[in-house]
């Protein structure tokens, strides 16, 4: 009798437990966001917190990649616990890995309103838009105006330098200033995913010549030794090795101290994106005047990178259409939409967690002077393709070949034969 | 009848006692794995919901990589580099510290063991900061030609980096282990033998080594194993770096599986190296345990 009782009891809690659960479900959107630029972690999970109190029963979570990790990790392993986030910040050039699980977005707003060739990484060969363009980036040489200022005595001016030619001139004077010119951080992705990538930017301002000089590499009918891009921007390197703070041990370099250096001006010139800028900030004592100089690679200012500095969309956001209910996904869409149009969304996303945004209707800007930079070349139309679409560990490989070359264990040729040999054997 | 009633008994006991434990471990443990042998047939990206059969293709592979080669050479150098100065400094530690005369033997035991209580991330940090900047600022001012570059950057001694990291990670915990064998050696053998005039030496030769055996197959199959998956400190001392020429066998398989996003031939290597391991491992069990004698 008691037994009947207990299973009686049972099946009641049950029921109610499930209407109360379905109940909660229908006011309560909980969406959670893999954020992958962990500079802005703090920022991101402010903003969820204040999208959470002014929406009616969305609540938003903001989880990380962890140090060191890829996105495209951390992303895969969410995916196989079936625990996906309804949003996730991955790298350009993993965004159409996941074009089966990731919603298609072509029929949101903001794809109107978003800058040219932003969605170019994001859309699938069967035209589905599948990614919100979520931060511009740029890099090349950031200046500290001061120590360059105390060096040429007056006024420095970033137009003056676009040619290789001048960038020497530019390097004597600092040194001869007493300082150090520049500091290259060793850091394999530096070197192989923004420092060469130049050679491929600088093939051509068109995307597709660029990708055709990526198929020549791969069947092996380009060769760097022949292509001049490449032996100018090796030229440079060689420049910058000639001047690097760590000459002496120059694989000894770390990135936080390229920070330290910079924003305390012990050298004029650190090669580094914009992305640099809140550690920078810790240690800035040039009362925030930096800049963006060209990597200049030949003698001729006409040539394609001398004037111009690479930008483009490094991360992107996608929305799972696969393991989040259809209330996730349109809580998902509406939280880029807020993102875009928002007065207060713009605010936070561009002033407080340091983003360029990839559209045309916002106008407010970052205060750090990178992105100011930055968005002068955008304006002045100075920029060239910051080349994304390279193998995953093309940073890496690459990135080990240019640490033998800057630490001289092995000569141009052999580096050239080594990536030769990496775009080969893919 | 009777037997298949103690049978059933046996396994209501077992599953009693260890049925949630198997349970883990099958599905843990045992599922991925093999789940994971089946994807070294295939040429899986790890996100794409469609892939195809490859065969033994991903073994071929890996057969013919000479960089994972070359990074399992440079991983056996590091095992063995780090279970010889390991074990060794461990057991001199530990019998240091377990005589009778010696003054704060606790206090130096915790020291000593602390180590291996920092994770592996955070050591390699510690360490990252006193090979590139601490030795390289004391080399320089006192004008030690050796200390004056940073270990870390120059491809021919970053591996020592590793090895002594692991060796400052690792010995205190061997020491405790040498010390748990160290006080079960029954005084009277060792009183006999000072009764029969054998030296400090003789005893420890012929006495105390051959009982400690036991803690030794621990010890070594304990270091062989942690050296072999060796990731954390790898991953914050050096990063593989400079150049990947202290990338051990575990950081290259991970890079090969999620950052070159080949899932398969990364799985294919690391199935490779559990065999290895496996049987690296196996072997010295058996043939340290030919070494154990009785009391």
């Amino acid at each position: 009798m008691s037994r009947i009782k207990l299973g009686r009891l049972m099946l009641v809690v049950a029921l109610v437990l499930s209407l109360s659960s379905a109940a909660v479900l229908a006011q309560n959107v909980e969406i959670t966001i893999l954020n992958s630029k962990g500079e802005i972690q703090t920022q991101l999970e402010e903003i969820a917190r204040y999208y959470t109190s002014i929406t009616d029963g969305v609540s938003v979570e903001v989880i990380a990649a962890g140090v060191g990790q890829s996105p495209f990790e951390r992303a895969v392993a969410l995916y196989a616990s079936g625990n996906a986030p309804a949003l996730l910040m991955l790298d350009a050039g993993d965004v159409l890995l996941f074009e089966d699980r990731a919603l298609a977005l072509n029929d949101e707003k903001w794809v109107a309103d978003a800058i040219a060739n932003s969605l170019d990484m994001a859309t699938h060969a069967d035209g589905r838009i599948l990614a919100f363009p979520a931060t511009v980036e740029g890099y090349g040489f950031i200046y500290n105006k001061p120590v360059l200022d105390n060096a040429v005595g007056g006024e420095f001016d970033p137009k003056t330098i676009n040619t290789f030619d001048s960038l020497r001139q530019l390097f004597e004077q600092v040194a001869g200033s007493g300082k150090d010119a520049l500091v290259i951080a060793p850091e394999d992705w530096s070197l192989g995913a923004h420092f060469f990538a130049l050679a491929y930017a600088a093939q051509s301002a068109d995307f597709a010549t660029i990708n055709e000089f990526q198929a020549g590499l791969k069947n092996g009918t380009v060769r760097l030794a022949e292509n001049a891009a490449a032996n100018g921007l090796m030229d440079t390197f060689d420049l910058m090795k000639e001047y690097n703070y760590d000459r002496l041990d120059p694989l000894a370099g770390l990135y936080d101290r390229g920070t330290e250096l910079i924003g305390e001006g012990e050298v004029g010139i650190w090669f580094m994106g914009n992305w640099a800028w809140p550690q920078i900030n810790d240690f800035d004592k040039a009362d925030g005047q930096y800049g963006f100089l060209p990597v200049p690679i030949s003698n001729n200012p006409a040539d394609l990178g001398n004037t111009q500095i690479p930008v483009g969309v490094t991360k992107y956001f996608i929305v799972d259409g696969e393991q989040n209910s259809a209330a996730q996904q349109q809580a998902a869409k509406d939280f880029l939409n807020w993102l875009v149009y928002d007065p207060e969304g713009q605010r936070r996303f561009v002033v407080d967690a340091n983003i360029i945004p990839a559209f045309k209707n916002i106008t407010i800007t970052p205060a750090d002077p990178l992105a100011a930079s930055i968005l002068d070349y955008v304006q002045a139309e100075r920029t060239m393709n910051f080349v994304l679409n390279l193998p995953p560990d093309h940073w890496a490989q690459v990135g080990a070949s240019m640490q033998k070359y800057l630490g001289g264990f092995i000569d141009r040729a052999t580096f050239f034969q080594e990536v030769e040999a990496y775009w080969q054997g893919l | 009848m009777a037997t298949e009633k103690r049978f059933s008994d046996k396994l209501k006991t077992y599953l009693l006692f260890a049925g949630p434990t198997t349970f883990v471990f099958l599905t843990v443990i045992i599922l991925p794995f093999l789940f994971g042998i089946y994807l070294t047939l295939t040429n899986w990206d790890g996100i794409a919901k469609t892939y195809t059969f490859v065969r033994l293709d991903n073994y071929l592979t890996v057969f013919k990589d000479p960089v994972f080669w070359n990074s399992f050479l440079l991983t056996v150098r590091y095992v063995l580099y780090t279970v010889v100065i390991v074990n060794t400094l461990g057991f001199i530690l530990a019998y240091a510290l377990t005589g009778n005369n010696v003054r704060g033997q606790n206090l130096l035991r915790t020291g000593f063991f602390i180590p291996n209580l920092i994770g592996g991330i955070i050591l390699g940090l510690v360490w990252k900061f006193i090979f590139s900047t601490v030795l390289v600022f004391i080399g320089r001012s006192l004008d030690i030609s050796a200390l004056s570059y940073s270990w870390v950057a120059n491809p021919n001694k970053v591996l020592w980096t590793l090895i002594i990291v692991s060796v400052w990670q690792y010995s205190g915990y061997m020491m405790i282990i040498f010390i748990a064998g160290l006080s079960n050696i029954p005084r009277d053998l060792i009183e006999a033998a000072t009764i029969d005039g054998a030296s400090g030496f003789n005893r420890l030769r012929s006495i105390v080594l051959p009982l400690m055996v036991p803690s030794f197959i621990v010890t070594v199959f304990l270091t062989i194993q942690r050296g072999f998956m060796v990731y954390d400190v790898n991953l914050a001392l050096t990063d593989g770096g400079p150049f990947k020429s202290s990338e051990l066998i575990s950081m290259h398989v991970y890079k090969k599986a999620f950052l070159a996003q080949q899932y398969g031939v990364g799985q294919s290597q690391a199935f490779l190296l559990f065999v290895l391991v496996a049987a690296i491992s196996l072997t010295q069990v058996y043939f340290t345990k030919k070494l154990e004698v009785e009391a």
